[in-house]
């Protein structure tokens, strides 16, 4: 078993600038958690705290149920993959590898067999006797894999490791990275900015902002039920379209979202979720996915500005009002005109709109004051 | 195309590079080249005659006992200066590393002796070794003594080179990746694996750099030697330049002397070079 277990975890430097508040995340054995949010957000001062390599203001850390606050990082048996690679560019690949087995002292031949093993299945072999400096950004990612590998760590910590590879090079160390994780089966940490690797590699994604945790939950929630508006904008690729200015109306005992004075009569799940918290009517911002659209007839008009084929979908670029739109259609069966400068009618299922709060930015539908709470006092504050 | 054709390489060159390449070749090849030829003569110095002797400076030198017996005492001092130079810089940088409070004013600070010139220097610590030291211990004076003396040199080298050496390691530390540093903390490095594992290692451009600076430096040392010891006593503190001085100015024996400092720079050059080379071997970019 090898949780890791952070409860109200949080990093004050200089007695008054705080980075990381009160988080709390249970990361279950074997689950591959993503730690995902811009810049500045705390991610990678929460991953280096559980590593051992910043102290930890307060709150309690524990790994496979030990507390862990106070611990060396070398004595809390886990890995970890950095960004620049921090390979040691005065060994070879082989010593890199070998190196935290050798301070253990394990027997040489031991050594060399787990070496040898780790380097097989990430196919650097050739590159063994080489030195950092001669290997390219791709190869030097995989030595500083194996290097974790090869120490067989309850948990393995990656601080956006694919940060510094190029585009075509990301996907392919992404895709074994997954295969990686099949293969060692133990429990992941990886902290990333990019929403893509988020979703797929994780398990689990923790998205925070702040230094705040927003939300944590699986890829398929955190895209279908977004707490608040920045965790919405945050995941799914394009971002999903907000339209300000509307209104939530209770009309008849029944809920209605009012997007640019056309009423979207609400979904059965939506009216109960409304009414068992009594909301009252209220300004609210209207979130919704760009895939979620439909072109061709509707309530809604717009103007496309920019009209883009992707293939198999146009991605739509069009002004409705003072809000800009962006819509991906499937070009399959699609009998309308999206060219540039053509005047469209879309509409959208309203199960599929995202409703949120004008002055808190919470979500209506599945903004949950208590498991927030429980996650982080204040995860709502956007 | 104009910028290929060789006479606008040759101006562009002259431009720019012409100034301090004549000044080199004014204030350094040619002194030098001019003191070779004057190995050559007997000059005393002063006369304007200056009798070809061809290579009987050479012979000369290698036959003087005084010479090759300060040779000796500077390789000995030497040896001794760069190994302490060194590790009290390396010492204090690492000190100066750690974030501790005010390590600013003690870079600063112990950078100060360097920028003493070796001749106050001297004088002061002669000062402290012949009064401070006599008054406070109530004995005799280091200085007084063979051993004593060259101890003392030994230490004011230190006390003026640590701090400018301490620098160039504080550089070395800096240039350590923290990344490098966290891994092998993560890895199963105590401070000291760490240390002797890592950053050692990746210091070496900081370590040759060093090493050849307090070795040329200290080959050739003459104005702490003059000022607090003056080679003093029994000739036991006399470096090889200061030898190499009196040889051309006090006894007159400008060529004898300019031979033997011709013969003082090659070992130098050679001590210097070969470490550098030995260094160089393995260096890695931190």
């Amino acid at each position: 078993m090898s949780e890791v277990i952070l409860k109200g975890i949080k990093k004050i430097y200089d007695g008054d600038v705080t980075a990381v508040h009160d988080v709390n995340i249970h990361i279950k054995d074997k689950e591959f958690i993503v730690l995902v949010g811009p810049s500045g957000c705390g991610k990678s001062t929460t991953l280096r705290m559980v590593a051992g390599l910043e102290d930890i203001s307060d709150g309690e850390l524990y790994i496979d149920g030990k507390l862990c606050n106070d611990v060396e990082p070398k004595d809390r048996d886990i890995a970890m993959v950095f960004q620049s690679y921090a390979l040691y560019p005065h060994m070879t690949v082989r010593d890199n590898l070998g190196f935290a087995l050798k301070l253990k002292k394990v027997p040489k031949a031991e050594i060399k067999r787990k070496v040898e093993e780790v380097a097989r299945v990430l196919d650097i072999t050739q590159y063994l006797d080489r030195k950092p400096k001669a290997l390219s950004g791709g190869q030097r990612q995989r030595v500083a894999i194996g290097r974790a590998m090869v120490r067989d760590p309850k948990v393995f910590l990656m601080d956006e490791p694919l940060s510094n590879l190029d585009a075509k090079l990301r996907n392919q160390m992404r895709a074994e990275i997954i295969k990686l994780r099949s293969r060692i089966n133990t429990t992941f940490m990886y902290v990333t900015h990019d929403q893509t690797e988020a979703m797929t590699l994780g398990d689990r994604i923790v998205i925070m902002k702040d230094g705040f945790v927003n939300q944590i939950g699986t890829p398929q929630e955190l895209f279908g039920k977004p707490v608040n508006l920045f965790v919405a904008g945050f995941i799914g690729m394009p971002v999903m379209n907000f339209f300000a200015g509307c209104n939530l109306l209770l009309e008849g005992g029944k809920y209605y979202a009012e997007i640019r004075n056309v009423k979207f009569e609400l979904d059965e799940f939506q009216q109960k979720a409304l009414k068992s918290r009594n909301q009252k009517p209220c300004e609210i911002i209207c979130g919704i996915r760009p895939q979620h659209i439909t072109v061709g007839e509707g309530e809604l008009s717009a103007k496309v500005e920019v009209s883009e084929l992707l293939g198999t979908e146009f991605n739509l670029h069009a002004r409705s009002g003072d809000d800009e739109v962006v819509m991906v259609i499937p070009t399959m069966d699609l009998n309308t005109d999206v060219s540039m400068g053509a005047n469209i009618k879309f509409t959208v299922q309203p199960k599929l709109i995202q409703l949120f709060d004008k002055e808190t930015k919470n979500n209506l539908i599945w903004y949950d004051p208590v498991s927030a709470k429980a996650n982080a006092p204040e995860c709502a504050r956007y | 195309m104009k910028q290929n054709k060789l006479s606008y390489k040759i101006q562009q060159y002259l431009l720019f590079g012409g100034p301090g390449t004549a000044l080199f070749l004014a204030v350094v090849i040619v002194p030098f080249i001019y003191g070779l030829y004057l190995t050559l003569t007997s000059w005393d110095g002063v006369s304007a005659v200056k009798p070809f002797v061809g290579f009987q400076n050479f012979v000369e030198a290698f036959s003087d006992g005084d010479y090759w017996a300060a040779m000796g005492r500077t390789v000995i001092y030497s040896i001794f200066a760069v190994v302490f130079i060194n590790i009290l810089a390396f010492g204090l940088a690492y000190l100066v590393t750690q974030g501790i409070k005010g390590q600013n004013f003690f870079r600063a600070g112990f950078f100060v002796p360097n920028l003493i010139g070796g001749i106050v220097l001297g004088y002061v610590w002669k000062f402290v070794f012949n009064r401070a030291f006599v008054a406070i211990f109530n004995s005799t004076s280091l200085l007084s003594t063979t051993e004593g003396a060259m101890f003392c040199l030994i230490l004011v080298s230190v006390w003026q080179y640590a701090g400018y050496m301490m620098l160039i390691y504080v550089a070395g530390f800096m240039s350590v990746s923290k990344d490098v540093e966290e891994a092998s903390r993560i890895d199963g490095c105590t401070s000291a694996q760490a240390m002797k594992n890592v950053t050692i290692p990746l210091m070496r451009s900081s370590f040759v750099q060093c090493i050849f600076l307090s070795i040329t430096r200290c080959f050739v040392v003459y104005d702490v030697n003059l000022s607090l010891t003056n080679g003093e006593p029994f000739k036991s503190s006399t470096m090889a330049a200061m030898h190499v001085y009196n040889q051309a100015f006090t006894y007159k024996n400008y060529g004898l002397g300019q031979s033997e400092a011709v013969i003082l720079f090659l070992v130098c050059a050679i001590v210097g070079v070969t470490q550098v080379l030995i260094g160089k071997r393995g260096e890695v970019e931190a």
